[in-house]
């Protein structure tokens, strides 16, 4: 003990929607959902963001809508 | 009436009039069934993120209106239909927006709330000041 006490703290990830109060996502907005979709066109789980389950629920819906309208791809590079 | 939220993509190779007759025909459906189109955002030429029906540009429009729910249908046959619009979707905007109004409702309240605090503070104090 004592040796190995943690060296990194990771840094405390926070909910981009509630700290921002995004109360609706906009399947046009693509800067935001940019955000939460690699280049690999995935979307990015809550595990990695730290949203909050009901906005990844609406940033979800979100996001495969405007794949839907060719604005985010389905498949990346 | 409810108020949706329309997306389309029109073809980039059309004529521009075909184009503009497609989306007259879109309106008189909505204004012929008592419909009011709130706004019109015509997003113009952009690439698309994947080639539809082989072509890899689109001419975006979004409209928010409203009309009545029965006229829908109505409106999906016609994009359906209509070979100048390549893809379309429809939304609900006031189920979408239902959350986003009460939380916007309920953190208005709040602030007044925390504003009329303020002031009252603010004239206690004035009123101490005074004594």
């Amino acid at each position: 003990m004592g040796h190995h006490k943690k060296r990194f703290r990771r840094r405390a990830k926070v909910c981009r929607f509630t700290v921002d109060k995004i109360h609706y996502i906009d399947y046009k907005d693509l800067e935001l959902l940019r955000e939460f979709t690699p280049t690999n066109g995935k979307i990015l789980p809550r595990r990695v963001t730290g949203t909050r389950p009901i906005y990844q629920h609406k940033l979800t819906r979100a996001i495969k809508r405007a794949r839907f309208m060719a604005l985010l791809p389905y498949v990346g590079q | 009436m409810p108020l949706y939220e329309m997306g389309i993509i029109v073809d980039p190779e059309v004529a521009p009039e075909e184009e503009a007759t497609a989306l007259e025909r879109l309106e008189a459906i909505i204004t012929a069934a008592d419909g009011t189109i709130v706004d019109k955002d015509a997003r113009g030429r952009r690439q698309l993120a994947y080639p539809i029906k082989k072509k890899n540009y689109g001419v975006y429009h979004f409209w928010t209106f409203e009309v009545g729910g029965d006229v829908l249908d109505k409106l999906n046959f016609e994009l359906r239909t209509n070979d100048v619009v390549m893809r379309s979707l429809i939304l609900n905007l006031d189920r979408e927006l239902k959350r986003k109004r009460k939380l916007d409702k309920k953190r208005d309240e709040r602030a007044a709330k925390k504003a009329a605090k303020r002031a009252a503070t603010a004239e206690a104090e004035a009123a101490g000041d005074a004594s």
